[in-house]
Formats: C-alpha cells, structure tokens, sequence
C-alpha cells in the first residue's frame, strides 16, 4: 500500500475512537472520525473514505441509515462493530450492506487483520478479472469450471458449484444465510434454510482437509459464512 | 300486625264503616227508592275492597246485606220479610257484591303486585348500575347487600372461590357453618338450594348458585328473618335476577383483574427488556474501551519493558472474562424471565462444534481433543448461537477441572441426540452431581480455578428451553457432561 488509504471511523465513545484511531494510524492509515450518522456523511462525501469502521450502537440512530445511504451511491467496505447479545443487528447491517462485523470487546489485532482483508479485497476487485483463484491444495477454474486438488479433478454438483463460485467472488465478505438463499434459491427463506446447511456440508467434505474444522469455509455462528483464501 | 290481626280489624272497618253508610242513609228513606239504598251499599263494598282487601270486601258484602235487610226493608228492625220479592233483591244484592269484591280484590292485588314489580324493577336496574360502575369486589359486595336488604328484606352474603378453588365469605354478614356446607352443595351442584327456617330455627335461605360465562364465579346466600317462605318464593324470579347480575359482575370484576395483570407484567417485560438492552450496551462500551487500550499497550512505540508488556496481557485477560461474566448474567437474566425467544433452525451439530472449537483454539492448544460423532446424525432444530455457548461453557469447564484429554460425542438414543462432553480428571463428588447446576456452585470448594459457578447454570437453562436435558456423570477416570436435544421430525431432503 504506497499511496496511504484514508479510512471513516463513526464511533460516538471517545476512548474507543481514540485506541481505533492510534492503531491504524501507526499502520499508515489516515484516519477520518465522526460521532454521528450525519457528521458521518458529511466525512464520507469530503474525505473520499477507502473504507468505513461503523459503530452499531450510536446514539442518533442505528447505522442501518447510513449503510444504505453510502450504498446508494458507494462500494466502500464497510466494517461494523456490534455488542455481542444481538445477532440481529449484525444480520441487518450484512444485508444492508456492510461487509464484515467485529463482536465488541474485541482486540487490536483483530481490527488490523479485518480492515487489511477488506483494503486487499478493495485493491483486487478494482484490478482483478482472473478466472483462476487458488486456496489451500484447491485450485479453481472458473473460465473452464474446473476444481483440481492438485492434478485430481473434483466433481461438484451444479448447486456446489454456484455456491463456490459466490463464495470466490464475496473472499473474506461475510454472506448472511438470507443472502446465499436469495442467490442460489431465491425463494423464501424458511422453506430451504437448511438445505443451505447441507450444501455447505458437502462443499466442505469436498474441498477442506478436515470438514469439521474448516479453514477455507467459515461458519460465522447465527449469522452466515465467510470464506478466506487462508495463508 | 300477623295476618289473623289483619283478618279481624279489616273484619271490624268494614262492619263500622257499614253500619255509618247505613246511618247516614236513614234519614232518607221514604226520600229515596230503595234501590238507590242498596247502590249505596254496593259502592261501600267497592270502596272497601279497593282500600283493604277482600276479607273487607266480603264482610261488606254480608253485613250490608243484613242491614239492609233490618233497617230498610219492611218490617224494619226484624230480619223478616214482608214482600217476598225482596228476598230476590238480598240475593242478588249478595251476589253482585262479592262478585264485585272479588273482582274488586283481585284487581287490587294485581295493582299492588305491578307497583312492587315496578319497585323491584326500578331497584334491580340501580342495583345493575351500580355493578356497572363498581371497580372492586368490595363495593360489588356493598351494593349487592344493601339491595337484598332494602328491596327483598335479605341478609346477602357473597361465596366467592379464590385461585384454589376455596371458597371464602364477602359481606358484612357471616354464614354459620352448615349454611356455608350449603352454600358448597350448591356451588358443586350448580343448582338453586333452599332450606325452610328449620336449619337454625331464626333463619330461611336460598343459595344461588352464579354462573358466568365461561365458569362458575360462586354462590349467592339470600337468608331472610321473616318466618313465612312464602315470601321468598314469591321472590324466587327476581332471585334468579339478582343471581344472573351478580354472576356477570363477579365475571367482569374478574376478567377486570386479569387484564390489570396482563398489563402489568407486558409493561414490566417491556421495563425489563429495555434495562437488559440498555445493560448490555452500557456495561460493553467501557469493557470495550478498556480492553482496547490495554492491547494497545503492546503496541506503544518504543515497546514497553516486558513486565509492563506483561501486565498489559493479564489486563486483557482479566477483561475478556469480565466480559463473559457479564454476557452470561445477562443471558441467564432473559432466560430466567422467558423473555429470550429461540432462533431455532435445522443444521447439522457438526458446524456448532467445530465453531466452538474454533473459539477456544487458544487454550485448547495445550488439551488433546477427540471428536467422535455417529455417522447417522440427522439435522437438529436448534439455536445455534445458544447451542455453541453451552458447548464453550462445558469444553470451559474440561479444560478448568480436566487434566489434559478432552472427548466430544454425539449420538442418538431413543428420541433424543445425546452429546457430551468428556474430560479426564477428578470426579464431581457423587452429591454434589446435581448442585454443580444450580446457580452459583462450584464443582470442588477446594479448586482454586477462577469463574463464578454461572456457566453450568446457563448451559441448564438453554436446553431445558431447547426441550432436553443436561446431567452430569462421573467416569472411572474423569467427568461426562451429557445433553440432550429432542430429534423432532427433520425437513425431508430432496437432492
């Protein structure tokens, strides 16, 4: 990262905004901050924001207005933090945009590896149109809609495949269970829910070394999966 | 004054007042037709029988007869007869006057009857609006009585059940014993008891049974002091009357209460809920802060001495269980209260253990963990976020009172999936096997591991609230935690 990346951080406690601030500005990163939804947009349409960190719990409003307002006209990432009893503040923001969440308290180093996944994903998907992706022993094709580990070729259901292919295109996003249902099922959600369980049951038989303890496709518990290339 | 009293002075009225129109009509015979005599007559028998009865009537009707007969008819002052024809006008004359009394009478009583039913009437009707209008058992009861006593001349008492079916006295008046056992019969049987004034030698009662609409709300006991009851029989109609408004007041007043409670405990739920909410954000805004500076100690440029980098670690540790601490108050807090709504789904118990172990990766590092789950699993319907807290809690606690190898299985036994959690180590002391479940107990009073003894508790309370069951089982050589989840019928799957 030459030129440094500029990024928002909506968060009304002094105190966190102060160690947020400090942590990625020793990373290089130019910090924008506002404690309302309103100063908020302000930032987001002067700075140019690279990417957003909001706090859920703000006192003017949830930030439910402010994902939607920045997604009518931005792609940013938008990072949001939630405490942790409400699984369905999280699932809201998801679906109205945000790409990843942290459960509050959570530590530094965790906040740093988030913002440079969702900077990275930024970076490659202004600049990249490569069919081929490569994660763990698997590697994917999606021009031929190939999947090898190594030289074995895989066989994937149509269905599997889909699934795969959203996963490739959504690496380190989280994708709520209503959002995956939408797009392979696009019907109701109560009907097929668990046939997303199964699907993602398979996938993991076929493509992860331990499917118990998967490291590629990753269960982000009552709110939906997240995929990561891994190291 | 009893009715013989009655039956005698209306006897003597009617005598005096004949013998007056007869007086007054003495200075006109020869004057006046005697026809015109005996109309006189007639007319005090009407007036008679309109002011007091037909006993007054029917006297009347006879005496003047007989005085017409002695004073006006020839030969005078002898109750013989000269003309022979007017033997036709003193029957006739009788005739006509007791049928007129009679008639008369009748007319009367009905008269009287319409007013005391128009009375009656008037005095339900303010009975029912004062029922209308009262908010409390105790003015229903106040108004109940002062109607019986003052429109039915009866002692009320009201025979109400209370939540265990147990019925209880209202009123100013008390039963004695054996009326309160009639006041049961008739509460059991749902029909109207009457007892004569032979029960306590004072007293007559009715016992109404009150019906509402959906149950019986309780008994009515009407006693009256008078000796006759007949009187209470007459009364019987406007009885019932009573019995129906007192039953749809009791209903009212009752269902009036029940909805004061709904309110209540949603404006309570509501109270609670808001202050849970408010808690959890409130308490994790500083833990936040808090244990985001203390990681940003590690961070300072130039690094800080190692203790200090130390320190910083301790500090975050100490932080994250505070954290745990105050999200399991806060959740066993709402499960207490049932206020925590499952988001149940079918999916396979792999994820959740796999999440759960995902989570604990850190201080799992040092135990040797086996996972061994039947290959026939089906889908179970649960909540995942729940699910994986208790198997935090119970992998928590292996790793706490464990000394190093961990098992987790899952099979299916019966209608239930039974997983455990398995560790090796000291066993739970055999009465203590139960306790270790229940709020604020910890396994071993001698173990020095941190933690209050919440987790267990929680763990109980979301699978009780999932339908299953958690136990405890000591092993040759270590602990089994056990739960259970119901199988239920699982969605068909069509692939």
């Amino acid at each position: 990262m030459t030129t440094p990346n500029t990024i928002l951080v909506v968060e009304d406690q002094h105190d966190i905004l102060k160690f947020i601030s400090d942590a990625l500005r020793k990373e290089n990163i130019r910090v924008l901050t506002a404690s309302n939804i309103r100063d908020a947009l302000n930032e987001s349409t002067t700075g140019q924001p690279d990417m957003a960190i909001l706090d859920l719990g703000l006192p003017d409003g949830d930030g439910l207005t402010l994902i939607q307002n920045l997604r009518t006209w931005s792609q940013l990432p938008i990072l949001v933090l939630s405490a942790r009893s409400d699984e369905l503040d999280k699932i809201n923001a998801l679906d109205a945009g945000a790409d990843d969440y942290l459960t509050k308290p959570f530590a530094i180093g965790e906040l740093l590896a988030r913002v440079r996944a969702l900077l990275r994903r930024r970076a490659t998907s202004q600049s990249n149109t490569s069919p081929l992706i490569v994660f763990g022993d698997i590697s994917v094709n999606r021009a031929q809609r190939e999947v090898m580990r190594g030289t074995e070729a895989l066989h994937l259901t149509a269905i599997e495949y889909q699934l795969l292919c959203i996963f490739l295109v959504n690496v380190g996003k989280v994708l709520t269970h209503r959002y995956l249902l939408n797009e392979i099922w696009g019907g109701t959600f109560t009907e097929n829910a668990h046939y997303l369980r199964i699907y993602v049951g398979h996938l993991r038989k076929k493509l992860e070394l331990d499917p118990t303890q998967p490291k590629h496709i990753l269960t982000e518990t009552g709110v939906g999966y997240r995929f990561v290339l891994g190291d | 004054m009893n009715a013989k009293t009655h039956y005698l002075r209306d006897i003597f009225y009617s005598t005096v007042a004949c013998g007056l129109t007869a007086l007054l009509a003495m200075p006109l015979i020869g004057r006046m037709n005697l026809v015109n005599i005996v109309m006189l007559f007639l007319l005090v028998v009407v007036l008679l029988t309109v002011k007091m009865g037909r006993t007054a009537g029917v006297t009347a009707a006879f005496v003047s007869v007989a005085l017409f007969d002695v004073l006006f008819v020839e030969p005078r002052f002898s109750f013989s007869v000269t003309d022979a024809q007017y033997i036709l006008t003193f029957i006739v004359m009788l005739i006509v006057a007791l049928v007129i009394s009679y008639l008369t009478s009748h007319l009367r009583e009905q008269m009287l009857e319409a007013e005391l039913k128009a009375q009656q009437s008037q005095a339900l009707y303010e009975l029912a609006q004062a029922l209308a209008s009262s908010v409390t058992l105790t003015q229903a009861t106040s108004a109940i009585s002062q109607f019986m006593h003052q429109s039915l001349r009866l002692e009320a008492v009201l025979v109400l059940p209370d939540t265990t079916e147990n019925l209880h006295q209202h009123g100013e008046h008390r039963l004695t014993e054996v009326e309160m056992l009639m006041a049961h019969a008739a509460y059991d049987s749902g029909n109207i008891m009457q007892t004569g004034y032979q029960n306590d030698g004072e007293h007559s009662s009715t016992y109404l049974p009150l019906h509402g609409s959906t149950r019986k709300r309780g008994v009515l006991a009407a006693r009256s002091n008078i000796e006759s009851t007949g009187e209470l029989l007459h009364d019987r109609a406007m009885l019932e009357a009573v019995a129906s408004i007192t039953a749809a007041s009791i209903e009212r007043l009752h269902f009036v209460e029940v909805a004061h409670d709904a309110e209540w405990r949603v404006a309570s739920e509501r109270l609670r809920s808001s202050i849970l909410s408010a808690l959890s954000h409130d308490i994790r805004t500083p833990l936040t802060a808090a244990y985001g500076m203390a990681d940003s100690l590690h961070l300072i440029e130039p690094p800080l001495p190692q203790a200090a980098q130390d320190t910083a670690t301790a500090l975050c540790t100490q932080i994250l269980q505070l954290n745990q601490m105050v999200s399991n108050l806060l959740d066993l807090a709402k499960l207490q209260a049932g206020g925590m709504t499952l988001r149940r789904e079918w999916q396979p118990v792999e994820e959740v253990i796999g999440t759960s172990l995902q989570l604990l990766q850190s201080i799992l590092s040092k135990h040797h963990v086996t996972i061994k789950l039947a290959p026939d699993l089906p889908l179970l319907n649960f909540d995942a976020v729940l699910i994986e807290r208790v198997l935090c809690n119970l992998l928590e606690n292996a790793i706490k009172y464990g000394n190093g190898n961990i098992e987790i299985n899952a099979d299916i036994k019966g209608d239930f999936a039974h997983l455990s959690i398995q560790n090796s180590g000291k066993p739970i002391p055999a009465d203590k096997l139960e306790q270790i479940f229940t709020l604020f107990e910890r396994g071993s009073e001698s173990h020095t591991a941190h933690g209050t003894g919440i987790g267990l508790s929680i763990c109980r309370s979301i699978i009780n609230a999932h339908g299953g069951q958690i136990w405890a089982e000591n092993l040759n050589d270590g602990v089994n935690i056990i739960f259970t989840l119901p199988l239920g019928t699982p969605p068909i799957v069509n692939l």
